[in-house]
């Protein structure tokens, strides 16, 4: 325990030190998305003033699910495919399921914070904007951000497990691209239900729980996904993606 | 004197994929290092030595054997063997988020080493290695031989009993590559076990009490070094290089005072002609009576040299080949 908090501690005083640029690029997508469909396009009678709360959680949803699988996934690439780091973890007194698990613990931290920085920045750029209606609702946001946190970067460790670096620009193309577009940060699940049976396709991807969880914590005037139905999908794919990242981590650096 | 390291019957075969087919890293090794002793894994690039120090430190899955570190299997308790043992990576693997002070006092850490120990061993290894100038700096500002010494101190953090250094001097100039050495027998003297692995002759010469030569995944022997060179026959070595129409090897080795003949291949070699080494007993008048066999032979003489028996020797006397690269 005492070398998992060590692990730990020192990827925070890293992530302490980079606190700019980790905050540049974590805001920059949200901020100009706000800035063009939250205040431009409404102007212009281009998008319905509400689309503004459907859209806040679910882009919260987005810096969360991009910092955790960055947060794990771009140092584990450059890891595994020289630097070896990682060996010296794996030679400090803990397993290499620990080695692992802290990974993505760190990356929880780090997606968590992404999420809980964006949204009283978004908060801030509607200020006063009409049909903006967010209510957080801390008790219950705690903890839905906590779980999305752990999905994102147990996606980031199965993904920084699989994918050679070489193909790292392709990954955010085919992979993060679609999983963002599809994963209901810019419509509700409820609204779905005009696609039909189509609609469950959604739930094959982590990102429509994540924004489904925050838009129950943050707007609770808009229809969200039945609580159960969404804690389930959150707990099934941070259990899956753990796992499978753990397991493929394990195989990458003991060989 | 007890074993600190026993290695029994050791095999590592990496599993193959659809494009390559399985690589037999390791076939069969066994060999024991003694508390205190500077063992050396001397073979070429790709004879199995680094998977064999890959399988002692946890990092590599044996096939099947056994490895015992101190009392402990390195396979049922890699926790407690990770407490015994430190390793120097082949590889720089410095973590270039953190300064040079901060590398020592975090392993120190995640040794759980407390605060007031940590911070005082640190500071005591940046001065004995050598780095104390550079001790805010980022790792990957230190020169090559710098950042040797830094992950030299960083092994040393939590006190191991087994020191483990994979080719810890490749790449760097024979300055840097000499201080470490001094380094190395400052720590061997206090008492500290060492295994190394090299490619370099001169170093596993220099250093290590004993060595194991190693190549294809198997030892091919295990003494010291002098007492591997004195396994060569004869007292000295001369090297001809003949250019003729029939080979003269068979005509040298009948010469008295020759006990050996050798083919050495060379694979840069486009000159053609016949290597030969000889393993000789140097009496009067044998350069003479070989000089008198080649041009009997109509042949032309294109170098000769009389030279002591090296570890090198005893490599190629063991594999018939110079030491691949």
């Amino acid at each position: 325990m005492t070398t998992l908090m060590a692990l730990l501690r020192r990827d925070l005083l890293v992530a302490a030190r980079n606190a700019p640029l980790l905050l540049m690029s974590g805001l920059t997508q949200p901020v100009l998305v706000v800035l063009v469909f939250g205040n431009v396009l409404p102007r212009l009678h281009l998008v319905a003033p509400e689309f503004r709360t459907v859209m806040l959680p679910g882009l919260m949803a987005i810096s969360m699910l991009m910092a955790g699988v960055q947060g794990v996934l771009m140092p584990l690439m450059t890891d595994l495919a020289g630097s070896r780091e990682v060996d010296e973890r794996l030679l400090a007194p803990v397993t290499v399921f620990g080695v692992a698990a802290e990974k993505v613990a760190a990356g929880t931290i780090h997606a968590a914070l992404a999420g809980l920085v964006t949204l009283p920045a978004m908060m801030l750029l509607m200020h006063g904007v009409i049909g903006a209606e967010v209510h957080p609702r801390w008790a219950v946001m705690l903890p839905l951000v906590a779980l999305s946190g752990v999905v994102s970067a147990a996606l980031g460790l199965t993904l920084g497990t699989h994918v050679q670096p070489r193909f790292s620009g392709l990954l955010f193309a085919v992979v993060i691209g679609p999983l963002m577009l599809f994963g209901c940060a810019y419509y509700p699940w409820a609204s779905l239900i005009a696609l039909g049976p189509v609609r469950y396709a959604f739930l094959l991807n982590p990102l429509t729980f994540m924004s489904e969880a925050m838009r129950l914590a943050v707007t609770p005037d808009v229809p969200h996904m039945p609580v159960p139905l969404l804690l389930a999908g959150l707990l099934a794919f941070g259990a899956l993606f753990t796992i499978v990242g753990t397991r493929s981590f394990d195989k990458r650096t003991i060989l | 004197m007890t074993a600190i390291l026993s290695v029994q019957d050791l095999i590592k075969t990496y599993p193959g994929t659809r494009k390559s087919p399985p690589v037999e890293a390791v076939r069969g090794i066994s060999f024991e290092v003694e508390a205190g002793e500077f063992f050396g894994l001397l073979g070429p690039n790709g004879a199995g030595k680094s998977t064999t120090l890959g399988c002692i430190t946890t990092l590599v899955r044996p096939t099947s054997g056994r490895i015992v570190v101190d009392g402990v299997d390195v396979v049922r308790d890699p926790m407690a063997v990770k407490r015994r043992i430190a390793v120097v990576p082949q590889a720089r693997n410095l973590d270039r988020d953190l300064t040079v002070r901060e590398v020592l006092t975090f392993h120190g850490r995640y040794f759980g080493l407390p605060r007031a120990e940590r911070e005082a061993r640190a500071d005591r290894l940046l001065h004995e290695l050598q780095v104390a100038e550079k001790a805010g700096a980022k790792p990957l500002t230190l020169s090559g031989g710098m950042q040797q010494r830094l992950m030299i101190a960083r092994a040393l953090m939590h006190d191991p009993k087994v020191l483990l250094l994979d080719e810890p001097t490749t790449g760097l100039d024979p300055q840097a590559r000499r201080l470490l050495w001094d380094t190395l027998r400052g720590l061997h003297r206090r008492g500290l076990t060492l295994i190394l692995t090299t490619h370099y002759m001169e170093e596993a010469d220099r250093l290590c009490e004993r060595l194991a030569i190693i190549d294809h995944g198997r030892i091919l022997t295990i003494d010291t070094p002098a007492a591997l060179k004195r396994t060569l026959p004869g007292g000295q070595i001369l090297d001809v290089w003949v250019r003729g129409k029939t080979p003269v090897a068979p005509r040298l080795g009948a010469l008295p005072g020759v006990l050996r003949v050798e083919k050495v291949e060379r694979a840069e070699d486009e000159e053609g002609g016949e290597r030969l080494r000889l393993f000789v007993d140097p009496g009067d008048g044998l350069l003479d009576r070989v000089l008198q066999t080649v041009r009997a032979e109509g042949a032309d003489l294109r170098h000769v040299s009389l030279t002591a028996p090296s570890l090198e020797d005893v490599y190629i006397h063991l594999t018939g080949k110079e030491l691949r690269e």
